[in-house]
């Protein structure tokens, strides 16, 4: 229950440092918090497997006490999000978010995005843990509808998501990616290249540009080294050649609009989850649970003989119907058998110690 | 033979200290233990006739003894108890019944050797629970409260049917007192009860005709109305339309808290206790001989008040 609650913190905090340009160094911290934690739950994962499959219960652990949402909030995200994010750190960064171009750093920022989204299942770990209702009942079938709306929540942003990074639509994305090529194809234009001052210019008003090298020589850079090393991490950059002209590109406005909409999801998850357990939960106790509870007890226990409170919004609830068939007519009867006078609080167990 | 007696003691004993007991009132707990005795006499026997406790004894002679140990552990909380509740209640209202004074601790001191005698009969035991109860938990002091204040049925046929002229205090002491004599009925043993009888406790008009006689003789002190309406307290409403209204509450507020559990748990979504006992007694005034206009009063009551 920590763990997770932990996660899901870290999760919030890993987006807020995002959108709020957190030092590079507290943003790698909770970039290596995240692989561990997503670590932990492959871990976890693997054993429950593991332990239900000794068992001889791995489908129903799976499919019917929510092994699925074990599985795609620990594995997928410990291969395409927090364990390439890892290699990325242990190379530098740019190794892996530098390859190749533009389109495919873009390409690669989507594909991690795509699996941050599975984090938000998590949630459902935590509340799936917190008891709000005595009601087993009541906690399975508001379980169900929390999983079912987080998962449909989590699956339609997924297909976006994944619509989004393999058919070119036209997004803010390409727009940037389009500029930033605009801008390679200038800045590797001889005219500009042999005119160091037009260049110069032109840069000083190019927001996206950190640093351009021409010919293996830095011939600008935005900010000094110290600036890059403090502020800038793995993700922050792209890095584009052409004609032996290689521009590095600011991605953090990219970074932080893309952060900006995981906290939105994030809370929308919450609320709607919180919802569920303290709004919806109560009201199927007291409408469905609790009424059942009242007339199983008063079927199987002599001596109970407490009516359903039959509210009149609900009269015509089935369950109402039943309990008002409960007051009216078994109570009635239980009554009149004198059953209720044929009763003993005690029972032989509380003789054990003397029979023993 | 002693030992047996010690034997049934120690074990009777440890089941009246059981926790799930323990807001019971003697005579509710008496007949808890008899119950559980009866529903688990299979599972008993076998054990209880072994030579750890009553060797050589069917189940029959072990129920004995251990009937004859649970009067007596009972009586030593019940009797002191009743006591108490003769000594609370405030005669005064005999005064208001017969135009003359009479001598508290005599009336005190009849009352008490009857209803102590009619301890020792396991009927009227069994029939004294809820009117016991009753009288521990107060209902008549909370009922006739809101009847006095709401002067609707209940109050109309105290003041005006039954013309007691007299004060609230007074009629509630009447219906306690009623209360307390309840189990007179039991003084003589009814001929061969019906099953629904049994069940409701109440006799036919005859035989109360010969306990009210007998009961007569015994404890002239009393008024006759006193006797009266403790002996019409087991009598059916629907069989006999002028029965006193302190005998009808009697008979109410006893079958009400035979089973009565002071803090019993009331789980979410369920009505209070009071309320649901008078709803369901509502529906069988028939079978149980209540007088409905009275139940209906005592279901709003406790609606109101939640209790």
């Amino acid at each position: 229950m920590a763990a997770i609650l932990l996660v899901l913190i870290q999760t919030f905090l890993e987006d807020l440092a995002v959108m709020l340009d957190w030092g590079a160094s507290l943003r790698q911290t909770l970039l290596i918090l995240g692989f561990v934690f997503d670590l932990f739950f492959t871990i976890e994962f693997i054993v429950r497997v593991y332990d239900s499959w000794r068992m001889n219960r791995v489908g129903s652990y799976f499919w019917y006490e929510r092994g699925w949402i074990d599985f795609l909030a620990s594995i997928p995200l410990l291969l395409l999000n927090s364990g390439p994010a890892m290699l990325a750190i242990a190379a530098g960064g740019v190794t892996v978010m530098g390859i190749g171009g533009m389109l495919n750093v873009l390409k690669v920022v989507k594909a991690i995005r795509i699996a941050r989204v599975l984090r938000l299942l998590r949630v459902l770990k935590v509340f799936r843990r917190i008891k709000n209702t005595e009601s087993v009942m009541a906690q399975r079938h508001v379980a169900m509808i929390s999983a079912t709306t987080v998962s449909v929540f989590v699956a339609v942003l997924l297909a976006g998501t994944l619509v989004g990074a393999f058919i070119t639509v036209p997004s803010l994305d390409l727009e940037f990616q389009a500029h930033s090529f605009d801008v390679l194809r200038y800045l590797a234009d001889d005219a500009v290249r042999e005119n160091p001052d037009v260049r110069k210019r032109f840069l000083e008003a190019e927001d996206t540009v950190l640093m351009v090298r021409d010919g293996g020589a830095v011939v600008f850079s935005r900010y000094p080294d110290s600036y890059f090393e403090k502020h800038f991490g793995p993700g922050d950059y792209g890095y584009l050649e052409l004609n032996d002209v290689a521009v590095f590109i600011d991605l953090r406005p990219v970074n932080q609009d893309q952060s900006a909409t995981n906290i939105r999801y994030f809370f929308v998850i919450i609320v709607i989850i919180l919802v569920l357990m303290f709004i919806y939960s109560p009201h199927f106790a007291m409408t469905i649970s609790d009424p059942i509870h009242i007339i199983r007890r008063g079927m199987s226990e002599q001596g109970y003989n407490l009516e359903v409170i039959i509210p009149a919004q609900y009269g015509s609830d089935d369950v109402y119907e039943l309990g008002r068939l409960y007051n009216e007519v078994f109570l009635p009867m239980k009554n009149r058998s004198g059953s209720e006078t044929e009763v003993s609080s005690l029972k032989m167990d509380d003789l054990k110690d003397l029979f023993d | 033979m002693s030992s047996d007696i010690e034997k049934a003691q120690s074990f009777v004993s440890r089941l009246l200290q059981n926790p799930a007991l323990r807001d019971f009132t003697p005579l509710q707990r008496e007949e808890q233990l008899i119950q559980f005795l009866h529903v688990n006499s299979a599972q008993l026997a076998p054990t209880l006739s072994s030579q750890q406790f009553f060797p050589g004894k069917n189940w029959n002679q072990i129920f004995s003894i251990l009937l004859e140990a649970l009067y007596g552990l009972v009586n030593e909380e019940l009797l002191p108890e009743i006591e108490q509740s003769i000594t609370g209640i405030n005669y005064t209202f005999l005064q208001f019944l017969r135009q003359q004074q009479a001598d508290d601790t005599l009336v005190k001191g009849q009352i008490s050797k009857l209803v102590t005698g009619l301890m020792q009969k396991p009927d009227a035991r069994r029939g004294f629970t809820g009117a016991f109860s009753a009288l521990r938990f107060h209902s008549v002091d909370r009922y006739l409260d809101e009847a006095f204040a709401r002067k609707t049925y209940i109050h109309f046929e105290l003041t005006k049917v039954q013309r007691l002229r007299m004060g609230r205090d007074e009629i509630k002491s009447f219906v306690e007192l009623t209360l307390l004599l309840k189990p007179v009925i039991n003084l003589i043993s009814s001929s061969a009860p019906t099953q629904q009888e049994r069940t409701t406790g109440m006799v036919q008009s005859q035989f109360a005709d010969k306990v009210f006689s007998l009961v007569k003789k015994q404890i002239k002190i009393l008024p006759e109305q006193v006797i009266k309406s403790a002996v019409d307290a087991s009598l059916s409403f629907n069989e006999n339309r002028f029965i006193e209204a302190t005998s009808r509450l009697a008979a109410v507020f006893s079958a009400r808290s035979r089973n009565y559990q002071p803090n019993m748990r009331v789980d979410r979504g369920a009505d209070s206790p009071d309320k649901s006992w008078f709803s369901i007694a509502r529906r069988n005034y028939k079978f149980y001989g209540f007088d409905i206009k009275l139940l209906d009063e005592l279901y709003k009551t406790a609606a109101e008040n939640n209790w």
